[in-house]
């Protein structure tokens, strides 16, 4: 029942959009070795409509993941790198006046754009970060008083070293429950690392990349996977967990609401990735931590080291009703 | 000998709860049992916390017998008996502390919690007041919360143990009404628990010397309570006649023997309209039977009227009793008198109250008849400085004479005493009847409460032609003492000037309310007895009721009752049809013997447990389990789940 065999159980035939589904999920775990879960979480946080933040070492492929995922589902891609000198206008654009015209005219900046990634956006100052803010919200930006749509889908994709690193302005939680999750890459196993040394250049089989879906087919997706059948069981196993973070003497801040909902959002998308009739207790679990980790404030004396440990000793607290 | 080991501190939890239930259920045999029973239950539940707050060991096993030993001749010694409510229940309490003392596992917790009920129901056995009820009830709750607390998950919070036990006591009451309503009564119970009846007496006694009465004036205990069926007397008709005294030996006065009449119908000559009512007389452990002046008909059985026309039982008054009289207010009494009998009525003691004797003589001869001289000496009483009071000063010897020329203040006996001897001594035949006078409406209830405060004392003299005529001098003195009654001439104010104070309204509202209530318990609660119940029987419908039929009845109700009870549980607590997925799935890992540990999903236990079996039924299983509780609803599904769990084989038979 994991990612594995997700393509031996796919529905031939009857289900286009699905399998387009499965296909991406095999292209990006050719070029991305050994990370199946985090694929599969990844794209999840894309068909719940939600915005991805990559953290980790550098290195470790998360830009790779961001621009493979906009290749294979077909979407416009550009680039920002965020450096401590980026400016507000430096992602949204400005305006500015043509004298051959006589009038200001509008630059788009990089962000007009499907997905996005904000590569180390925690170097950028809390100007620029927030500059990010609007749009990932809005879907909208405001530059000189005229509010611009952006493209849909809209997706970011930031990545971050980890805050204790120097040079950089750590995410306020504000920012933080933006991102419906919040994925670490980690290194690779010894298998697939000697596969990436031996194996051919990941940068140009990137460029082979095709599509496999176009735009308005993933709006699609999104459509489906937002009614996927919830049974009342799991809302109060989602109930309980979100009670347990907020009891839990390990923890200071629980998840808010808008946590709750990002938890539904991201198992039923996770459902709809595995193939699975309704959410199983399975998929809340496998996105608990994505979704959670990043939300919730550990108390001082916990004696749990991570944010996945934290997130494990919740779920081993609350039993599956 | 093995040395003891100290407690491990395990009961520390929920022995406080214990404690304070057995505390609860003693607390209303405080006050009859010996004052060294309550304390040594103190003592021993003290010792046993401490023992189990520092893990000390247990009293040794000789300690404990000697200590048993004790307390057991103790109760011998006190009660000289080891039968009867008395004893009985100061044995409970002292198997409460004692067991205490080798409280060691929950076993023993239950014992004790089996004693606090006992403790409850014995209570009952003592006493039967309405405000019981509610404090007993509670008990019972907390007897069976601190059983739950035993037992307690610690994840449990008290509120939720409180709520079971409450719970559970509800399922309880269809089953205790039943008991109630239809567990036969017999006349004389073969279950009779020997009462300690006691030895005081309250109410009026059989004899009357000055002050008798005055003191019963202060008490607001209720001596009996009326329902008229239609009409209610006057007040100044209410005359509740108890006992007629009539030897005098210059003080006080006594009655006869008590005897019964030998031609009642010849006595008495009745007139007017009839007055029917029921009262329910409160235990005076004395044999009067109170009635309206003058009783026609009563119930109430083994019941006579004497030579006097006072009514009588056999057997004295040791339990409420309720009976119907037919009274008539205008009646002629022995019309016709002997000389030997009227020598009785006149006698009075040689030499005593000399100036009393000479003044009624020199006032009899001023007076032109009988009839003059009575109404002479009521004046005497109305027009000189004569006062009605409930605290008048000492009398000595001669104390009519005290009375009537010294101190000039009285209270009903004073003036009866004084009026009697007054008659004797100029030849009216003269006796002092005791009973009650009036009592206080209440509205709450439509009926009569009278009051030990409304007993009185008047007079009846016996004229030519007239035979017996009530005269009540104290209505000569303090005629509002008569019109209102004790309780409204104390409620207006009046009563202050005979040294009574008023109560307040608020409170006087409350007390009414509160004896209304009262009066319901008796009549339906308390007097439920085999009249009662014989006659609720065949209301339902039940003809010729036995004891057989009722104990069928009684059977067959509570096996429904604990049916119906049982299916409402069950219903409660059944699954939804969802769920059964849910249920299935627990036979399943039943099966497999491997338990499912908190927060692990279905697919993780299957790889857990998949080589243990045939891996295909397992994932069969869980799949069919996944999409049947988590899926949209699918019966096929469910379907899938039932043939492969109960397919599933046991791993040995693999």
């Amino acid at each position: 029942m994991q990612g594995g065999n997700t393509l031996e159980q796919l529905p031939t035939g009857k289900d286009a959009d699905r399998a387009a589904l499965g296909r991406a999920r095999e292209v990006l775990g050719s070029i991305i070795l050994g990370k199946d879960k985090q694929i599969g979480l990844a794209l999840s946080c894309l068909l719940a409509r939600g915005h991805l933040l990559i953290e980790d070492l550098p290195g470790l492929g998360k830009t790779m993941l961001a621009q493979a995922l906009a290749r294979v589902l077909g979407l416009s891609f550009r680039r920002i790198q965020f450096t401590s000198d980026l400016l507000p206008a430096d992602i949204v654009g400005v305006s500015v006046f043509r004298q051959n015209k006589g009038e200001f005219e509008f630059q788009p900046g990089p962000i007009f754009t499907q997905l996005i990634l904000a590569d180390e956006v925690n170097r950028a100052t809390p100007k620029a970060q927030s500059a990010l803010l609007e749009a990932m919200e809005e879907y909208q930006v405001t530059v000189d008083g005229n509010t611009r749509q952006l493209p849909r889908p809209f997706f970011v994709v930031a990545t971050q070293n980890p805050a204790d690193q120097i040079g950089t302005f750590p995410l306020p939680e504000s920012q933080l429950d933006r991102f419906l999750m919040r994925l670490e890459l980690g290194y690779p196993n010894e298998e697939n690392e000697r596969m990436l040394l031996t194996g051919g250049d990941r940068r140009s089989m990137l460029n082979e990349i095709d599509a496999v879906c176009t735009p308005a087919q993933l709006q699609k997706l999104q459509e489906i996977a937002s009614g996927v059948h919830m049974s009342s069981p799991l809302v109060d196993y989602i109930q309980a967990l979100v009670r347990q973070t907020r009891e839990s003497p390990e923890i200071d801040i629980g998840l808010s609401p808008r946590g709750a909902i990002a938890l539904v959002a991201a198992a039923k998308a996770h459902a709809y990735v595995e193939h699975h009739s309704g959410v199983y207790p399975d998929d809340i679990q496998a996105v608990f931590a994505a979704v959670a980790g990043h939300r919730l404030q550990p108390a001082g004396n916990t004696s749990y080291r991570s944010s996945a440990e934290l997130c494990q000793h919740v779920l081993d607290t609350v039993a599956i009703p | 000998m093995a040395k003891p080991r100290g407690t491990d501190g395990s009961l520390l939890a929920s022995l406080p709860w214990t404690l304070a239930a057995l505390a609860f259920a003693l607390a209303p045999h405080v006050q009859f049992l010996p004052f060294w029973i309550t304390g040594a239950f103190f003592v021993c539940a003290s010792w046993r916390y401490t023992i189990e707050r520092r893990r000390r060991a247990l009293p040794s096993t000789w300690i404990r017998a000697i200590l048993a030993m004790l307390c057991f001749l103790g109760v011998l010694v006190t009660y000289s008996s080891i039968s009867g409510v008395g004893p009985g229940s100061a044995l409970l309490a002292i198997m409460a502390a004692l067991k205490l003392l080798e409280t060691r596992r929950r076993r023993d917790q239950f014992v004790l919690l089996f004693i606090s009920v006992f403790l409850v129901m014995s209570s009952l056995l003592r006493e039967q007041y309405l405000w019981s009820l509610p404090y007993l009830l509670l008990a019972v709750l907390l007897t069976m919360t601190a059983w739950l607390r035993m037992s307690a998950a610690e994840s449990e919070t008290m509120r939720q143990n409180f709520r079971t036990s409450t719970r559970l006591v509800l399922y309880a009451v269809p089953l205790a009404l039943a008991m109630w309503i239809f567990f036969p009564r017999l006349a004389s119970p073969f279950w009779a628990v020997p009462i300690d009846t006691g030895t005081a007496s309250s109410g009026i006694s059989d004899t009357m010397s000055p002050g008798d009465i005055s003191s019963l004036s202060l008490s607001s205990a209720v001596a009996f309570r009326v329902n008229f069926d239609n009409t209610i007397p006057a007040p100044r008709d209410q005359y509740w006649r108890g006992l007629v005294l009539q030897h005098f030996n210059g003080r006080t006065w006594t009655g006869d023997e008590l005897t019964i009449a030998s031609q009642p119908e010849d006595q008495i000559v009745f007139g007017g309209a009839p007055v029917a009512y029921m009262v329910t007389l409160e235990p005076t452990r004395q044999q009067w039977v109170f009635a309206l002046d003058m009783p026609y008909a009563w119930s109430l059985a083994r019941t006579n009227i004497g030579p006097q026309q006072q009514l009588w039982r056999m057997q004295p008054i040791d339990q409420r009793v309720a009976y119907d009289v037919i009274s008539y207010t205008e009646y002629q009494v022995d019309l016709e008198m002997s000389r030997s009998i009227r020598d009785r009525y006149l006698a009075i003691p040689a030499r005593s109250n000399p100036r009393t004797v000479r003044l009624a003589q020199q006032m009899r001869a001023v007076a032109g008849s009988n009839a003059d001289f009575v109404e002479a000496v009521l004046m005497k009483f109305h027009e000189e400085e004569y006062f009605y009071t409930l605290r008048p000063p000492p009398l000595g010897s001669n104390s009519v004479d005290r009375f009537l020329f010294d101190t000039k203040r009285g209270f009903c006996e004073h003036y009866a005493s004084a009026f009697a001897v007054m008659m004797r001594a100029a030849g009216i035949p003269s006796r002092i009847v005791l009973g009650y006078q009036g009592g206080e409406m209440n509205p709450m209830g439509d009926y009569l409460i009278v009051r030990q405060a409304d007993a009185h004392a008047w007079t009846e003299i016996w004229l030519e032609g007239v035979g017996w005529t009530r005269v009540d001098p104290t209505a000569a003195v303090a005629p509002e003492r008569i019109d209102a009654g004790i309780s409204g001439a104390m409620l207006d104010g009046t009563a202050a000037a005979w040294g009574l104070l008023p109560p307040s309204a608020l409170l006087h509202r409350l007390s009414l309310t509160w004896d209304a209530m009262n009066a319901k318990w008796n009549d339906w609660v308390l007097g439920y007895g085999p009249e009662n119940q014989d006659k609720f029987m065949q209301w339902l419908g039940m003809d010729d009721p036995d004891w057989r039929k009722m104990m069928l009845t009684l059977v067959s109700l509570v096996v429904a009752l604990v049916a119906v009870i049982s299916l409402l549980l069950f219903l409660r607590n059944r699954p939804p049809p969802r769920d059964r997925a849910a249920v299935l799935y627990q036979r399943f890992i039943h099966k497999t013997g491997v338990t499912i540990s908190i927060g692990e999903t279905p697919a993780a236990y299957a790889t857990r447990v998949r080589s243990r079996f045939s891996a295909d039924s397992i994932d069969t299983i869980t799949s069919a389990y996944l999409d049947a509780r988590y899926g949209p609803v699918d019966p096929a599904a469910l379907q899938r789940l039932k043939i492969a769990v109960s397919a599933l084989s046991h791993p040995h038979q693999q």
